[in-house]
């Protein structure tokens, strides 16, 4: 009922022996230590658990462990580069987009893979990416805001970091 | 004054950089080591006789630590009524009570042992309408409520009935006045009970100690009366529990007093001492722990020819659910402002605060201040049409102005701020008088809508807080403080104060994020607006008491008296001869002459803060002054409506709110835009749902909705107002609550402006909105 | 942890179709966020889980000239992304994106929307216009089910033991063909559907295809409906089909009361946006 698995982690390998229906937000919360994904609900409707497999957006606790074997996940702790934090982190606090910052990883996380596919996003597509992102402190504008400006951003400079 | 140059100003949010980063530790994130995880077997009935709990099977699965049910424990805990078991004992009272609590190496292994667990109920019939519960052939949710410990002159239950407290409000002569008014309407209301929904769930971990001592971690917004109440209920010193809030994922009220800590206390206690986590599932954080109470208002108003209000009656029915511990606190706020802020010569209210088997409530930002004005102003609105008034011109005519009083007495002064120009901001702000430009299909309409708020913090007259504040090697200060930042940023803006007080760059100005009941001193909750207020002032007075202490030894320093020294810029020098200066950085540890010699020590400041003046209520007419300070503000709002399906979309919402001073705009901003979402989720969307055996229906996301990103205003308007409040910190009140108040109230009205209309029960979704509009198509 | 089932990442739909044949309480994993939810809240238990995200051809999604075909791997949001479908059948495209979130969407399935047979499955309505049907590998075998014969009840299906749905087929859309999804929800954000109606209209059969989701124990589709005469004459005709074949009921997501007042209001919008354009009209 366990499985090996190897998977790569905000740029490292890592190994572990996981149950079958251990979720991937277990995994990364508990062996794992990367308490930065949250879980706000258990059934995918909250997003606080988003983080990026193989590029794209998913809700870590739809995910089991083992189905993540072999792949790619970036998680918040990946975003700053050597303690640097990304345009988009930076963008977050200038705009006053976190407020008690339960929702703010997974909220940059999906920014994060929405920038990724889309690097110039209109209005629209920024909230379509985070609408599943339940914030309750904000009222959602100074994040869309942050995601506008971090786009701004990277767009003047060509690239993020 | 100075002009300021950190107060007033959008200084970035000290812990951004944590939470960007996923650096920022919660309750959620916390591990001690030897920690079991705890689980609860609920209550699947809405009122039942526990006939038999048979744990045998959960007890023998291998990794269980402890079991414990309601039979082993004699305590009760309570804010203000003490009136809840830890685990239900004899009976349920609310479909997902607490019934059995187990403790287990892993979470798995406790969820096993539950679903082990067999409990033989005896279903009752449940109290579940609280005007039901009224009646005298009602069923009593709690038989022996004489025996419960209470606030006593502040709250008065009623032994043999469901009435937890009931708060009265007498002015004048109503019946009389009523009687001889020449306009008087009559309306009914309801509100749901709804959910806080912080995206962090409750959480908590407690490790009990040897030696009768123990320590909690946990998600609370008010550490020191988590630790108060532990103690009461467990007969502990003080000093012997201590208490870390690390950083807490949103709280909105429904974190302050005490929640899933005395469970985890008696698991660890059950389980020789191992440290307890309980994390709350999204479901019983909808389920289990508390919620806003649902009330059912009755409003009667009289006027003269000329729309002077000459009466006004407000009956109050609460449906607090199946435990009053803070409810009762609603119910008394909620009469003391319950006629809204206008002149009232002659005022009547009653407000009941009843047990029902229902999921009880507790303390919701700005809480029964949303409940009420959704009654009030949509009353003032009717009662405008029937004296055939426009509604801002009728508001003006009645709002509370310098000179006249509050309903409990209380003179109002230029120093409570200005509703009338809060109202003349809102009002202009949607440019009311001016019709909505056509929508955007034949079948949508538009209407406008507005409606006043206030406020004042709920607390004992007896509230207060205290900060210390630590000059370090460097100069720098360290902030101790209690009271919880949970996303408000009221830390931010304590940092600001501090660096202002003390003349120190910013950079300098450090608040400590945890708390820590064994190190931060005393405030009470962090609850109702009051932090930034009081916090505020106690920095000031702690920062004097720093600048006390370095202009003493820098005196001593230049041989010239303390007063001859100025500070500035984290320098202390004399006073016309800059030139003789001592940085802080030299004399925060002492300071030390160059020949060795040593003199003063580590500079610590301590400033304290206490609410004055307040009285308790008088029982039988509620006069007396029950707030240290009152916010006033208005919601103005043009909807946009689809006649044929009900859907409805905020075009444009303004928020005024005279908030004194605004000590961060950046933060002010924040709570105004979140509070106003808030607000729409109680007004468009929230409710908790339940079948006719008391169950409740929706304790999850998939239909319990709460707004989202696509969800939110077209455009957002923020207005704040300065009209100083004396004794508040640079003249500021608590704006944090308000933002989200009279969003139903302001909605509600922009209904009847866009369908001639009148709405009475929240919220106003989509299909409350379609079938109201048919049956008014069936009648035309 | 979820329960305490195994997991197996299949190869090949044989392997998939076998296990799922021999094994007791085994089930197929396609995005999961389905089936991980209820297994979750305890309303399944399976003993085995099998992935067929790995099946290659069940990764498949391809538009060719005579029939179109959409693997049982093929995440959501790949297929509304996907250019062919957004300007052929931009209905599907809109359904697809109108299914739970962003981040849900890369991994839930349109085969996965089928197979949990709900009623108010978004996927579903539009699929009914486009006479889509299903793939179903069995044990021993191979069969097509068309998509109108699929659902059986309430989150009930004609699957048998053993069987594995490995994608859809929808025959290449006709040229013109104009197509239309509408949903109600209780709230702009991520919701389930209180009512969805999805309508084709082919300008050169002048056939109009009017399917109804929430609304009955299945998506239901209405007897094709010739669109000649006035519009608002034509959606009366289906608003009647409609009604006739609907039976709303109350659930905590809205009453049956506002799905039968809703019901009409959306088909005759999505006729009128399918047919208003019409030369002749």
């Amino acid at each position: 009922m366990t499985h090996e698995i190897v998977l790569t982690v905000n740029g490292q390998t890592e190994r572990a022996t996981v149950p079958a229906s251990m979720t991937l937000l277990e995994l990364l919360r508990e062996p794992l230590h990367l308490t930065g994904t949250k879980e706000g609900c258990g059934i995918g409707e909250c997003g606080a658990c988003t983080v990026l497999l193989d590029g794209a957006a998913v809700t870590a606790c739809l995910v089991l462990a083992v189905e993540a074997d072999g792949c790619d996940v970036q998680t918040i702790e990946g975003e700053a580069n050597d303690g640097q934090l990304s345009t988009l982190q930076q963008a977050f606090i200038d705009a006053g987009a976190a407020q008690c910052g339960f929702c703010t990883p997974g909220m940059i996380l999906s920014a994060r893979a929405l920038l990724d596919r889309s690097p110039n996003p209109t209005d629209e597509e920024i909230v379509e990416a985070i609408a599943g992102n339940l914030c309750r402190c904000t009222g959602y504008e100074a994040i869309i805001a942050a995601v506008r400006r971090a786009a701004d951003r990277i767009g003047g400079e060509g690239s993020d970091g | 004054m100075a002009e300021l140059r950190y107060v007033g100003k959008p200084v970035a949010r000290d812990d951004a950089i944590d939470k960007v980063t996923g650096a920022a530790r919660y309750t959620h994130d916390l591990a001690v080591p030897g920690m079991l995880h705890a689980v609860m077997v609920t209550s699947p009935h809405a009122s039942a006789r526990i006939v038999r709990i048979d744990t045998s099977d959960a007890e023998a699965l291998p990794g269980v630590r402890a079991v414990l049910t309601g039979d082993g424990l004699s305590y009760r805990v309570g804010l203000y009524m003490v009136d809840k078991r830890i685990l239900a004992r004899g009976v349920v009272r609310y479909h997902g009570e607490p019934v059995v609590g187990i403790a287990a190496d892993t979470i798995d292994i406790a969820r096993a042992a539950c679903r082990l667990v067999k409990v033989d109920y005896e279903p009752l019939e449940p109290v579940l309408d609280p005007r039901d519960a009224l009646k005298e052939e009602s069923p009593l949710v709690h038989p022996d409520l004489e025996t419960y410990e209470h606030a006593k002159g502040v709250f008065f239950p009623e032994p043999k009935t469901n009435i937890a407290h009931h708060q009265r409000v007498r002015k004048g002569d109503f019946d009389t006045a009523f009687a001889s008014a020449d306009v008087t309407l009559t309306a009914k209301f309801y509100n749901p009970p709804v959910q806080h929904v912080p995206m962090e769930t409750h959480a908590t971990i407690v490790q009990t100690l040897p030696g009768d001592r123990a320590e909690i971690w946990s998600s609370s917004q008010s550490p020191y009366t988590v630790r108060h109440l532990l103690s009461v209920c467990f007969g502990l010193p003080h000093a012997n529990i201590r208490v870390h809030v690390p950083y807490v994922g949103g709280g909105f009220g429904g974190k302050a007093g005490l929640h899933l800590e005395p469970l985890a206390y008696v698991l660890s206690k059950a389980s020789g001492g191992r440290p307890i986590k309980i994390v709350a599932t999204r479901e019983e954080e909808f389920n289990t722990l508390p919620s806003r109470q649902g009330l059912h208002s009755t409003v009667e108003i009289g006027t003269d020819k000329s729309g002077r209000i000459v009466a006004l009656k407000a009956t109050y029915v609460w449906d607090a659910g199946a435990y009053a511990d803070y409810g009762v606190n609603v119910g008394r706020a909620a009469a003391y402002s319950g006629g809204g802020p206008y002149v009232i010569p002659n005022c009547w209210i009653d407000s009941y605060v009843v047990y029902t088997n229902k999921i009880f409530g507790t303390a919701y930002r700005g809480f029964g201040h949303l409940e009420v004005l959704w009654g009030i102003e949509r009353a003032i609105d009717m009662m405008a049409r029937k004296l055939d008034m426009d509604p801002v011109e009728f508001r003006r005519l009645n709002l509370l102005r310098e000179g006249e009083t509050t309903i409990t007495g209380e003179a109002f002064t230029a120093g409570h701020g200005s509703p009338v120009e809060c109202l003349d901001a809102a009002a202009k702000a949607i440019e009311w008088g001016t019709p909505s430009e056509p929508a955007s299909k034949p079948y949508k309409v538009r209407g406008k809508g507005i409606a006043m708020l206030h406020k004042a913090p709920a607390m004992p007259t007896y509230t207060s807080c205290a900060v210390v504040i630590k000059l370090d090697e460097d100069g720098a200060a360290d902030v101790l403080v209690s009271g919880v930042d949970y996303g408000q940023g009221t830390y931010t803006v304590l940092k600001q104060i501090a660096a202002e007080e003390l003349r120190i760059p910013i950079e300098k100005a450090h608040v400590t994020w945890e708390c820590d009941t064994a190190f931060s001193p005393y405030d009470w909750q962090t609850v109702a607006s009051r932090f930034a207020y009081m916090g505020g002032n106690a920095i000031i007075e702690a920062a004097a008491d720093c600048l006390r202490q370095i202009r003493d030894v820098a005196g001593q320093a230049f041989d010239v008296p303390p007063d001859k020294i100025v500070c500035e810029d984290g320098v202390a020098f004399v006073d016309g001869d800059p030139d003789r200066r001592i940085p802080y950085a030299k004399l925060a540890l002492g300071y030390t002459f160059e020949n060795g010699n040593s003199i003063g020590g580590p500079i610590i400041g301590h400033g304290r803060f206490i609410a004055t003046g307040l009285t308790h209520l008088d029982p039988e007419t509620g006069q007396g002054l029950p707030a240290q300070y009152w916010t006033y503000g208005a919601h103005a709002v043009e909807v946009e409506v689809d006649t044929q399906t009900g859907e409805i979309e905020v075009l444009d919402i303004a928020t005024v709110v005279d908030a004194g001073k605004v000590l961060n705009p950046k933060l002010c901003d924040g709570q105004v835009v979140g509070g106003v979402v808030q607000g729409l989720g109680s007004a468009l969307w929230e409710e908790f749902r339940f079948d006719e055996s008391g169950r409740f229906l929706n304790p999850a996301f998939v239909d319990y909705k709460i707004p989202t990103a696509k969800d939110i205003p077209r455009n957002t308007q923020r207005i704040l107002l300065e009209n100083p409040q004396p004794g508040g910190p640079y003249g500021a009140r608590g704006v944090a609550e308000h933002p989200m108040i009279s969003v139903p109230g302001a909605i509600g009205n922009a209904l009847h402006d866009a369908l001639g209309i009148e709405f009475t029960t929240l919220p106003l979704n989509y299909e409350r909105i379609l079938l109201r509009i048919l049956e008014q198509g069936d009648r035309g | 942890m979820l329960g305490a089932f195994d997991y197996v990442r299949a190869r090949s739909v044989e392997e998939a179709c076998r296990l799922l044949a021999e094994r007791d309480d085994a089930v197929i994993l396609a995005g999961g966020t389905d089936l991980l939810v209820e297994v979750r809240n305890g309303l399944r238990e399976p003993k085995l889980v099998i992935d067929v995200k790995a099946i290659d051809e069940l990764a498949r999604l391809d538009p060719s000239d005579e029939e179109w075909m959409i693997g049982a791997a093929v995440p959501l949001n790949r297929l509304a992304e996907h250019r062919a479908i957004r300007e052929s059948v931009p209905a599907l495209a809109d359904a697809a994106l109108s299914i739970g979130t962003y981040q849900l969407r890369n991994r839930a399935t349109l085969v996965g929307n089928l197979c949990n047979a709900s009623p108010a499955a978004d996927a579903a309505p539009v699929l009914l216009t486009l006479d889509a049907k299903l793939s179903v590998a069995g044990p021993k075998d191979f069969r097509t089910i068309p998509i109108a014969e699929f659902f059986t009840g309430v989150k009930r299906t004609c699957l048998t033991d053993g069987e594995v749905v490995t994608d859809i087929r929808i025959p290449a859309p006709p040229q013109g063909l104009k197509t239309v999804f509408f949903k109600q929800q209780r709230i702009r954000g991520h919701d389930l559907a209180v009512v969805n109606v999805a309508g084709s209209y082919d300008p050169t059969a002048k056939t109009l295809k009017v399917a109804v989701g929430s609304c009955a124990p299945t998506p239901v589709l209405l007897e094709p409906t010739e669109a000649t005469g006035s519009t608002a004459a034509i959606a009366e005709r289906v608003v009647e089909l409609a009604e006739g074949a609907t039976s709303p009921i109350s659930d905590v997501r809205a009453s049956a009361e506002y799905r039968r007042a809703v019901l009409p209001v959306l088909l005759r919008r999505l006729v009128d946006r399918l047919l208003s354009e019409r030369s002749g009209a």
